[in-house]
C-alpha cells in the first residue's frame, strides 16, 4: 500500500513531472477550446515529440492533455454554441442558452467544478476497479480478446457515424494498415510489395498525424474567413450552494460516465449524452426548461464526459483495449516506450498504474486551477485567426511525423493519409474506427491465431467454445447484437417500441 | 457537412475507389499464404480485407441508388483551390526540408501561406511567421530537443557558440 501511494505520488514531487503535467493539461484545455482542434488530433500531434523521452514525463504530458482537452471542448460549446470536442456536443444544448441569457462566466465555473468532480470519481473508480478487472481478465482466452477487440471498433463504428457500413470499412481498413510488414509470428511478408523499407510497417504516427492532424486542418479550411465571436464573461467561480445543489446529480451523472467509458469503444461523447438525457429524466421540475439554459443539463455531460476519463483507462490499463480514439493514440504511444497495456501490466509493473493514476489526480487538479482562471489568455487565444493557425498545426504536424523516425517517407506517408481522411471524413466516414483498427490489428491478429491453433483449425470447435463459455458468449452475443441493431428489422421494432412508450406516457 | 440523404460531388468515383482498393488488397492478402490455414499470416489480412470489400460494394450500391444531388461541385466544395494549394505546398515542404533544412523551409512554408490565406500584406505575415517559428522553435527544438534537418543554416554552429557565450560568460 505504501509502494501504491510511492508511486502514485512520483510525479507530485517531481517538479520536472508536475510541470509537464501542468503543461499538458493547459495545452488540452486550449487545443480542446479552440474549434476544429480536437483533442485526438493535440494529442497525436504532440505525443510524436515525446518518443526520444523517458515513459514517466511522455506520460505525464498525455495524461494533461487528455484531461484539459475533455474539459476544454466544453468551453467553446457554451460560447459559441461550438463543441470544441465531440464530447461537449451535448454541453453546448444548455451552456450556450446559458450564455445568451449573460450567464457564460457562472455556466462555466460550474461545468469546471463539475468537470473536476466527475473526473476525480472516473479516478476514484479506476484505482479501485482495475486491479480486480485486471486480475480477471487472465481468465480471459484469446477468443475473448479477439472479440473484445471486435466489439471495440464495432462500437466506435457504429456509435460514433452515419452507417454502421462505414464504420466497418474503416475499422477493417485499420486492422490492415495494421497488418502491414513481417508478420511478427512467421516473419512472411506481408503488402510490403517487396519493399524493404516496408518491413517494420507503417508508421503509427504518420497514419495517426495525418488523420487526426492534416485532414482536420484541411477541413478547417472550408471556414478559414468565419470570424471568432466575442463574449463578455463575469463572475466564474461559482457559489458553493449551486456546487452543493448539484452534488447529488453529478453522482449520477459520474457513474453512467465511468460505466460507458470503461465500455471499450465508446468514450465521453456517448456518456455525456447518455448522462444528458438520465439528468432530463430524473428532473421532474428544473427551474428552467431543459434546452433553454437549466443548469442540470450542464453539470450532467460535464461530470459523465470527465469521469469517462478515468473509466477510458480501465480496460487500456488492463485489457489493452482501447476506450476511444484518444486512448488508442495512448496506447499506441505506450507500445513505442516498451509497455504492453494489459493484465500483465497490472502485475509486472504495477508502478506504472499507480503513477497513471497519480498523474490523473494531477491533472484534474490542474484542470480546476486553470478552468477557473486565464479567462483573459483564454479568450484571445480562442480569438487567434485560422489564417495563422492552421499553417502552424500543418507545420508541426510534418515536423511531429519526421521527428519520430528521423524519416521523410513518414512525412509522405503521413500526408496521404491526411488527403485521405479528408476525403473520408468529408464522405461521411469516420477516423476513429481507423486508428482503432492499427492499434489492435495485431492484438486481434495474434489471439485469433491462439484460439484457432488451440481447437486445432476447426472453426466449429471454436464455436462450440464460445457458447459454452458465458464471457464468450456475452462478447459473442454484442457483437451479434450491433450487427442486428442496424439491420430494418430491428429499427422497425424499435419505432414500434417508441411509440408504445411514447403512448403510454401520454396516459 | 455530409449528408446521407443525398449525393455529394465526387462520391460515386470515391466509393469506386474504394471498392478497387479493397478488391486489391484481398487479392494481396491472397497472395500472402493462400487457403492453406486458418492461422496462416494470410488469414486475418484476408478476413479484413474481404469485410472491406463487402461493405465498399453496399456503400457503392447505397450511393448508386440515391437520387438527390447536393448543389455542390467538387472543385469548389469539396476540393476547392485553397485545399489543393495548401496540400500542394505541404508537398513542397517536404521536399525542401532535407536541402534546404527545417529553418527556412518552414519561415518559407508559414510566410506564404498565412499571406495567401490572410492577404494582409507580406510583410505582417513575414513578422507573425517569424515569431511563431522562434516559439516552434524554442518549444520543440530546444525545450522537448526534436532533431530536425539543419540544411544550409549552420545551426549546430550557432548553438555551440551561444552556448560558448553563456558558459564563458559564467565563468568569468
Amino acid at each position: 500500500m505504501t509502494e501504491a501511494l510511492q508511486f502514485f505520488l512520483i510525479s507530485w514531487l517531481d517538479l520536472k513531472l508536475l510541470g509537464l503535467v501542468a503543461l499538458g493539461t493547459f495545452a488540452g484545455i486550449y487545443v480542446g477550446a479552440i474549434p476544429g482542434l480536437s483533442v485526438t488530433m493535440a494529442v497525436s500531434i504532440l505525443i510524436s515529440f515525446t518518443f526520444a523521452w523517458d515513459v514517466y514525463p511522455a506520460l505525464c504530458l498525455m495524461v494533461g492533455i487528455y484531461m484539459g482537452g475533455v474539459y476544454g471542448g466544453s468551453r467553446t460549446a457554451i460560447l459559441l454554441n461550438i463543441p470544441g470536442a465531440p464530447s461537449a456536443i451535448a454541453t453546448a444544448l444548455d451552456g450556450y442558452p446559458l450564455a445568451q441569457k449573460g450567464q457564460a462566466g457562472e455556466a462555466i465555473g460550474l461545468s469546471t467544478v463539475m468537470s473536476f468532480v466527475g473526473g476525480f470519481i472516473g479516478i476514484g473508480v479506476l484505482a479501485v476497479a482495475a486491479p480486480f478487472v485486471s486480475e480477471f481478465a487472465l481468465t480471459f482466452q484469446p477468443r475473448d480478446y479477439m472479440l473484445l477487440a471486435i466489439l471495440g471498433i464495432l462500437l466506435v463504428g457504429s456509435l460514433s457515424g452515419e452507417s454502421l457500413l462505414k464504420g466497418v470499412f474503416a475499422g477493417a481498413l485499420g486492422l490492415l494498415i495494421g497488418a502491414v510488414g513481417l508478420d511478427p509470428l512467421t516473419a512472411e511478408e506481408r503488402f510490403t510489395f517487396g519493399m524493404v523499407e516496408l518491413w517494420g510497417g507503417i508508421s503509427f504516427i504518420a497514419v495517426m498525424i495525418g488523420l487526426f492532424g492534416v485532414s482536420e486542418a484541411l477541413t478547417q479550411l472550408h471556414y478559414i474567413d468565419k470570424a471568432a465571436v466575442k463574449q463578455t464573461i463575469g463572475r466564474i467561480v461559482p457559489s458553493w450552494r449551486a456546487v452543493g445543489k448539484y452534488l447529488p446529480l453529478s453522482m449520477q451523472t459520474s457513474s453512467i460516465g465511468v460505466i460507458i467509458g470503461a465500455l471499450p469503444g465508446t468514450g465521453g461523447d456517448i456518456a455525456a449524452l447518455m448522462a444528458y438525457d438520465h439528468a432530463k429524466r430524473i428532473t421532474r421540475h428544473p427551474e428552467v426548461p431543459f434546452g433553454e439554459g437549466a443548469q442540470e443539463g450542464l453539470v450532467a455531460p460535464e461530470t459523465a464526459n470527465n469521469a469517462a476519463v478515468g473509466g477510458a483507462f480501465i480496460p487500456m490499463l488492463t485489457l489493452g483495449i482501447p476506450g476511444d480514439a484518444v486512448t488508442a493514440i495512448i496506447i499506441g504511444a505506450m507500445f513505442i516506450h516498451g509497455l504492453n497495456p494489459g493484465p500483465m501490466l497490472m502485475i509486472e509493473q504495477p508502478q506504472m498504474f499507480w503513477f497513471i493514476t497519480g498523474a490523473l489526480v494531477l491533472a484534474n487538479i490542474f484542470m480546476l486551477i486553470f478552468g477557473l482562471t486565464g479567462i483573459r489568455l483564454f479568450t484571445k487565444i480562442v480569438e487567434m485567426p485560422r489564417a495563422v493557425l492552421i499553417p502552424l498545426i500543418l507545420l508541426l504536424s510534418i515536423v511531429g511525423a519526421y521527428a519520430v523516425n528521423n524519416s521523410i517517407t513518414d512525412v509522405y506517408w503521413m500526408l496521404l493519409f491526411g488527403a485521405f481522411g479528408y476525403l473520408l471524413k468529408t464522405y461521411g466516414y469516420q477516423v476513429g474506427p481507423v486508428i482503432l483498427g492499427v492499434i489492435l490489428s495485431r492484438l486481434i491478429d495474434e489471439n485469433w491465431r491462439r484460439a484457432i491453433i488451440s481447437e486445432q483449425e476447426d472453426l466449429g470447435r471454436l464455436f462450440l467454445s464460445i457458447l459454452t463459455s458465458p464471457l464468450s458468449l456475452v462478447l459473442f452475443g454484442a457483437v451479434v447484437f450491433i450487427f442486428i441493431s442496424q439491420t430494418p428489422l430491428w429499427t422497425g421494432l424499435r419505432a414500434r417500441f417508441g411509440t408504445a412508450r411514447a403512448r403510454g406516457d401520454g396516459v | 457537412m455530409h449528408d446521407p440523404s443525398k449525393k455529394m460531388p465526387g462520391e460515386t468515383a470515391f466509393a469506386v475507389v474504394l471498392v478497387g482498393l479493397s478488391g486489391f488488397l484481398l487479392w494481396q492478402a491472397i497472395l500472402i499464404s493462400g487457403f492453406e490455414a486458418l492461422s496462416s499470416p494470410g488469414a486475418f489480412p484476408m478476413a479484413a480485407a474481404f469485410a472491406m470489400l463487402v461493405t465498399s460494394v453496399a456503400i457503392l450500391i447505397k450511393t448508386l441508388r440515391l437520387r438527390e444531388r447536393m448543389a455542390l461541385r467538387f472543385f469548389t466544395d469539396v476540393a476547392p483551390p485553397v485545399i489543393l494549394a495548401m496540400f500542394a505546398m505541404m508537398l513542397g515542404y517536404a521536399l525542401l526540408l532535407k536541402p534546404l533544412g527545417f529553418l527556412p523551409t518552414s519561415l518559407l512554408f508559414l510566410t506564404v501561406s498565412i499571406f495567401a490565406l490572410r492577404r494582409r500584406g507580406l510583410l505582417w505575415s513575414f513578422g507573425v511567421s517569424l515569431a511563431s517559428l522562434a516559439l516552434v522553435y524554442v518549444i520543440f527544438r530546444l525545450v522537448f530537443t526534436v532533431l530536425m534537418p539543419s540544411g544550409i543554416v549552420p545551426e549546430g554552429e550557432i548553438l555551440a557558440w551561444l552556448g560558448d557565450l553563456f558558459s564563458g560568460g559564467d565563468a568569468q
